[in-house]
């Protein structure tokens, strides 16, 4: 087999189409910008049939030629990436490969944009985010990585086992072929090999995984955690307010890396409270508060609407305290009773410092939403018909506090997600071998200079993924905000 | 600019004029085929519902649309030259110093971190280049020339430390800074309380003349434009739909919309049960589900398929009257003459007994006087001072104050969500002022319900109205199950004259008067004995006004319930109520029947609040008693009478005493009491303070 090239066989022609458009439009890009201080505005005028016409001269056109020119690179790019599924194995290139690889990821984002286009106009606030160009991005980016991170569990996308190391491979460039591939085994490490001889492209892909798990998962219960408490804390203000503002800003205060340095080093891991014959070692106190919250909330929130029904409320405050009581002895205290889930104790104690340090913030949030909606008409109401505080906070007030929530919730998990990085870069938490992204690139950096692409995959799926989700946050408040 | 200065035609000319904003959806067109004329010295009214497009009409000469507004035809000519012709510098300039804007919300036009002196001298320093002296000495001759006290006090101090109606007075100085030709208020009182509003308006009017002052007074409230302007224009759905003199358009009308408007307003003369308001049936267009024809024709009486609905109706000169136009086809065929087709007729009912009895009900809070370090000073806020009264059942009890009063106050201590200071509150016989609603029973909490003011904040946006429906039931523990529930929620939609459908409905999908009406059912939903009506309609536009009450006291009637209806407009107090109780800082001032309390002798204060509320009618006379200043702070109240810092009777009390006193409880007649220190002989001499006129 012969090495892969970039760009495959469609490059020969192709590349220098390619490097003209970019030339030219970034030689338009500077032409643009610097008629923009010196044009005049776009005049507006009316037609008599009661039409509008704007008409801007010359920095309308270059505008428009700019438009043009980066709709023909998208193009182009997206032949590179789709010529490979048409032409035979091996002659697509580097990029055409991953296209092909990628495929059901293709064709999955098809579909969810085809059907969510459709019906945009049904789908409330999602439905919305497909006027905004910057919204539908940062979505189709997102959604990219669920994808990948979805379809690898099926054993798709990826190549090779992304821990088996195969001789030969070591700091690998893109596109080397497997030497002596069998039959049935994919023939190049289409993005090279590591220093441990592991291909690249599965590694990154599967690392998607844990970061797509993690990240909003720890999110999620920052969440519950700044929910329950910024709830209360806005509602009744007073001593319990201050108590905990004081507590949130504290923690807020206290730098992140340091923080997590000491939640990591063994000393402390291990310290704890000694009960004799039990040991409460500080990740088990911390998992055993913080994920307590979930629980308290989703009681709170059956028992304060179904409360006048017993019978429903029975039965959810109980399913709620049967599933959730079991994944919380599991998650929390490693104390499964059947022994079949337990965490990784690294694993959970990345994930307690996450969420540790991210409900701080969301109590903060959640508290000021509250000290606005409180003074709603549709509040007084519901304590006029004696309604209980939790009612009114977890179904009156809540559910029109979730715009600035969702919105904050997107750019939680990017910034959950470049924590989990660095936390994995300077090697905290996860085991060395963990394809996650943050340890990959911690593990490129040795030979950053000589074998740069090992940590350069890792880094752009990062950048890609976090750049994603701010620009879904980014257009769902802009299209939050109107109507 | 010296072109203008000589101009002696129409200050502004509006013809034909149509914007539309552009959404992502679809154009809408909020103004279409709009003309007027506002001439030298002349205040054109501009009325209309609330989204009829007034105030696009006001930003359109403004020239200020936002990013999303066009102006797609017609044209609009100031001083004879057409705005959409000229540069942007020139109408900066025009902007600034030519035609000034006065919106409702004073705060909006001033800037919060600039003493207001210098806000003001700025306006003549820019455009005209006057020297700091001279305008420091203009600002000082505005201050004085709205009626703000101690003027360079004021000149000195920031924005927040007046009171909305001083601030108002400042934007309007501000506006006069650079002698403007054409003023344009966009319900500049809206914001602020009647008798500061009555205040306000009066100045408007002198400045007006003063300076000879073209305005255009953007308002939904006939009465207001029947004190300010000369002329009127009203609007429906984004036309123009009459215009001409106040005189023509209020006693001589020629479209229909305009006649309905006046029917279902309430002037004096109207009753609830012998001559009850009309409310026009229907709802207002949405923009872009426009009919075709006549915008009115789907709520018109007169409407005649065929005609009405074809094509497009243009404005029709009336013959008689003096540019009076109309955009009515049959305007010459409609009987304008006949008689109100008086609805149905209803006994009074009999008031039955006494459901609630307040006793020397007291609230006091305590506040902490410095926010930054409260411990040990504390100061007392007295929200109701020695409240009593009694209500019974199938009465309506009008509760009239304005902002400041104590109304809500005391609606909070009823409702148990703060427990009384001193004194007691019996519901049917049951003390109830200490017991907080997390305590009281379910049977309580069900019989005293409430109705809120704002329509857009009374239901939780992300519920369905059926859901906040079923949730009060459920919480009053109404029906065995869901089923159950279900039909109640639907028969209380069928109460309200909702159509069932609404059920399954989120409150945006609704207009603001089918939320009240939402709201009314969910306060009906444990068959509430005693209902607290809070400012019900006031947000609500004029014609559906009618529709709202008319449910609520239609539900009164069947259900026996007690109504406290709180308002501050006197005119709906005179149509609905049996007994009015009139607060004044926490202070019942006057009590008694309706009829006691609008004829002499008066609470100076209610005589005050009479004269203040404007009355759509040219028949009626009305005495003009201004108040001076605002009403004080309930932090820090004068001593004594709690009105003496404004009342105009003050000096009849011999001996200062409304000063040092507070005054006792007097009782008139029988169930008429005041509070005030004047005696009999002087209460005897008070006059009525409106007139009607003899025809
Ligand atoms: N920026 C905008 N974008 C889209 N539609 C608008 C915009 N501004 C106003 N409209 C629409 O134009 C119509 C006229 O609005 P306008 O504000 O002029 O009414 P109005 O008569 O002043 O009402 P109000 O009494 O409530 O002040 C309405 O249907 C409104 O929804
Ligand atoms: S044109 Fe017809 S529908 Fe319109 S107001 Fe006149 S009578 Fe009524
Ligand atoms: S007591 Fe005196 S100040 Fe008070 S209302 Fe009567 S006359 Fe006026
Ligand atoms: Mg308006």
């Amino acid at each position: 087999m012969d090495p892969l090239t970039w760009t495959g066989s469609v490059g020969i022609v192709l590349n220098p189409i390619f490097f003209v458009v970019v030339g030219l439009f970034a030689v338009m890009l500077v032409i643009q910008f610097v008629l923009s201080f010196t044009a005049p505005p776009p005049s507006i005028t009316v037609n008599p049939d009661g039409s509008a016409m704007s008409s801007g001269g010359t920095i309308d056109l270059v505008g428009r030629i700019n438009s043009y020119l980066f709709l023909g690179l998208l193009g182009i790019l997206a032949t590179y990436m789709f010529s490979g599924i048409f032409t035979p194995y091996g002659t697509g290139g580097i990029i055409g490969e991953i296209g092909v690889r990628l495929l059901p990821v293709w064709i999955a984002l098809i579909i969810t944009f085809a059907l969510s286009m459709a019906f945009k106009r049904k789908l409330g606030l999602y439905g919305k985010l497909f006027d905004s160009v910057v919204g539908m991005i940062g979505f189709a980016i997102v959604m990219f990585w669920v994808f990948v991170a979805i379809f690898v569990a099926f054993d798709l996308v990826i190549t090779h086992d992304p821990l088996s190391q195969v001789s030969g491979m070591k700091n690998k460039v893109p596109g080397t072929p497997l030497r002596g591939a069998e039959d049935g085994e994919y023939a190049h490490y289409l993005l090279g090999g590591d220093n441990l001889a592991r291909d690249v492209f599965s590694r990154v892909m599967q690392g998607s995984q844990i970061v797509l798990i993690i990240a909003p998962a720890a999110t999620l219960f920052a969440f519950m955690v700044g929910i329950v408490l910024g709830l209360p804390a806005g509602f009744y203000g007073g001593m319990f307010d201050t108590v905990l503002s004081f507590i949130a800003n504290l923690v807020l205060a206290f730098p992140v890396i340091l923080l997590f340095f000491l939640l990591v080093t063994p000393e402390i891991r291990a310290a704890g409270i000694d009960f004799g014959f039990y040991m409460w070692r500080v990740p088990t106190i911390l998992a055993s508060i913080l994920f307590i919250f979930p629980l308290i909330f989703l009681v709170l929130l059956w028992n304060s609407r179904y409360f006048t029904q017993p019978s429903k409320n029975m039965l959810f405050i109980g399913l709620t305290v049967v599933i959730g009581g079991y994944l919380y002895l599991a998650l929390a205290w490693d104390a499964d009773p059947f022994g079949l889930i337990s965490i990784d104790q690294n694993v959970l104690i990345v994930f307690v410092a996450v969420v540790f340090v991210n409900s701080p913030t969301v109590f903060r949030i959640v508290r000021g939403l509250v000290l606005d909606i409180k003074t709603r008409d549709y509040v007084a109401a519901g304590q006029t018909r004696g309604e209980g505080a939790w009612y009114i906070m977890l179904w009156e007030i809540l559910p029109n506090a979730r715009g600035p929530l969702i919105v904050d919730f997107c750019l939680r998990i990017g910034y959950t997600t470049i924590l989990l990085g660095t936390l994995g870069f300077f090697g905290l938490g996860l085991e060395s071998e963990s394809p996650d992204w943050g340890t990959t690139i911690n593990a490129g950096r040795r030979l950053l200079g000589i074998y740069p692409h090992p940590a350069i995959a890792p880094a752009l799926s990062l950048m890609t993924l976090v750049l994603g989700l701010n620009l879904l946050a980014d257009g769902l408040r802009e299209e939050s905000l109107k109507d | 600019m010296a072109d203008t200065d000589t101009y002696d035609g129409p200050i502004l000319e509006i013809d034909k004029l149509s914007i539309s904003f552009f959404t992502r959806l679809r154009e809408i067109p909020a103004v279409m085929d709009f003309s007027c004329t506002v001439r030298p010295g002349e205040a054109m009214g501009l009325v209309g519902e609330s989204g009829c497009g007034k105030s696009t009409v006001a930003l359109g000469v403004m020239q200020d649309l936002g990013v999303n507004g066009r102006i797609v035809g017609g044209s609009i000519k100031f001083k004879g030259r057409d705005l959409s012709q000229m540069s942007q510098e020139e109408l900066r300039d025009i902007r600034g110093s030519e035609i000034a804007m006065i919106y409702q919300e004073p705060m909006a036009s001033l800037n919060p971190a600039m003493r207001i002196g210098k806000q003001l001298m700025e306006v003549p320093m820019i455009h005209f280049g006057t020297s700091e002296k001279e305008a420091y000495e203009r600002a000082l001759e505005v201050v004085t020339d709205v009626k703000l006290p101690d003027p360079k006090r004021i000149l000195n101090s920031f924005p927040h430390q007046l009171s909305g109606g001083q601030q108002q007075r400042i934007v309007i100085a501000m506006a006069l800074m650079s002698k403007p030709s054409l003023l344009i208020l966009d319900e500049p009182t809206t914001a602020l309380d009647v008798t500061v509003e009555a205040a306000v308006v009066e100045l408007v009017k002198d400045l007006g003349k003063k300076y000879g002052t073209s305005m255009l007074f953007i308002s939904h409230n006939l009465g207001l434009v029947l004190e300010t302007c000369d002329r009127i224009c009203v609007m429906y759905s984004g036309e123009t739909v009459e215009t001409g003199r106040i005189s023509d358009v209020f006693d001589k009308m020629q479209h229909p919309y305009t006649q309905a408007l006046f029917r279902s307003i309430p002037l004096p003369g109207a009753d609830k049960n012998s001559r009850p308001l009309v409310a026009i049936p229907g709802n207002f267009p949405l923009p872009h589900e426009r009919p075709n024809g006549c915008n009115f024709g789907p709520r018109c009486d007169y409407f005649e398929a065929g005609r009405c609905d074809q094509g497009v109706i243009p404005m029709a000169d009336v013959a008689r009257g003096d540019r009076h136009e109309t955009r009515c086809l049959r305007y010459a065929e409609i009987d304008w003459g006949a008689p109100i087709d008086v609805g149905k007729q209803t006994e009074k009912p009999e008031p039955g007994d006494v459901v609630l009895k307040m006793d020397n009900l007291k609230k006091y809070y305590e506040v902490a006087a410095s926010a930054l370090f409260g411990g040990a000073n504390k100061k007392v806020v007295k929200a109701n001072e020695t409240l009593s009264f009694e209500a019974r059942e199938s009465e309506t009890l009008a509760i009239v104050g304005e902002s400041g009063c104590g109304k809500s106050t005391f609606a909070k201590v009823l409702m148990g969500l703060e427990t009384a200071t001193d004194g007691k509150i019996l519901l049917h016989n049951s003390e109830i002022q200490d017991v907080p609603i997390e305590s009281r029973d379910t049977k309580t909490i069900a019989n005293v319900q409430m109705v809120f003011q704002n329509p857009f904040d009374t239901l939780n946006p992300s519920m369905t109205v059926g859901r906040q429906i079923i949730r009060a039931l459920e919480i009053f523990g109404v029906g065995e199950t869901e089923n159950d529930r279900e039909n109640r929620m639907l028969e209380l939609l069928d109460l309200v004259k909702l159509p069932r459908e609404f059920a399954g409905r989120m409150p945006r999908q609704l207009s603001g008067g089918q939320k009240q009406r939402v709201g009314i059912a969910r306060a009906f939903a444990g068959d509430a004995k005693i209902v607290v009506a809070d400012e019900p309609v006031s947000a609500l536009d004029v014609s559906v006004q009618a529709a709202v009450t008319d449910l609520l006291m239609e539900i009164q009637r069947k259900n026996k319930t007690t109504l406290l209806f709180i308002s501050h407009d006197l005119s709906i107090v005179r149509y609905l109520s049996d007994r009015v109780m009139v607060m004044y800082l926490g202070h019942v001032v006057e009590l008694g029947s309706t009829d006691q309390v609008f004829q002499p002798p008066y609470h100076p204060y209610t005589e005050a609040l009479l004269s203040a509320v404007p009355i759509a009618d040219t028949s009626i006379e009305k005495e003009h008693i201004v108040l001076e200043g605002d009403i004080p702070s309930a932090m820090n109240p004068p001593s004594g009478c709690p009105f003496q810092t404004r009342c105009r009777w003050k000096d009849q009390v011999p001996g200062g005493l409304c000063e040092k006193e507070v005054p006792a409880v007097r009782h008139m007649a029988d169930g008429h009491q005041v509070k005030c220190h004047l005696s009999d002989d002087i209460f005897a001499k008070m006059t009525p303070v409106i007139k009607i006129a003899a025809e």
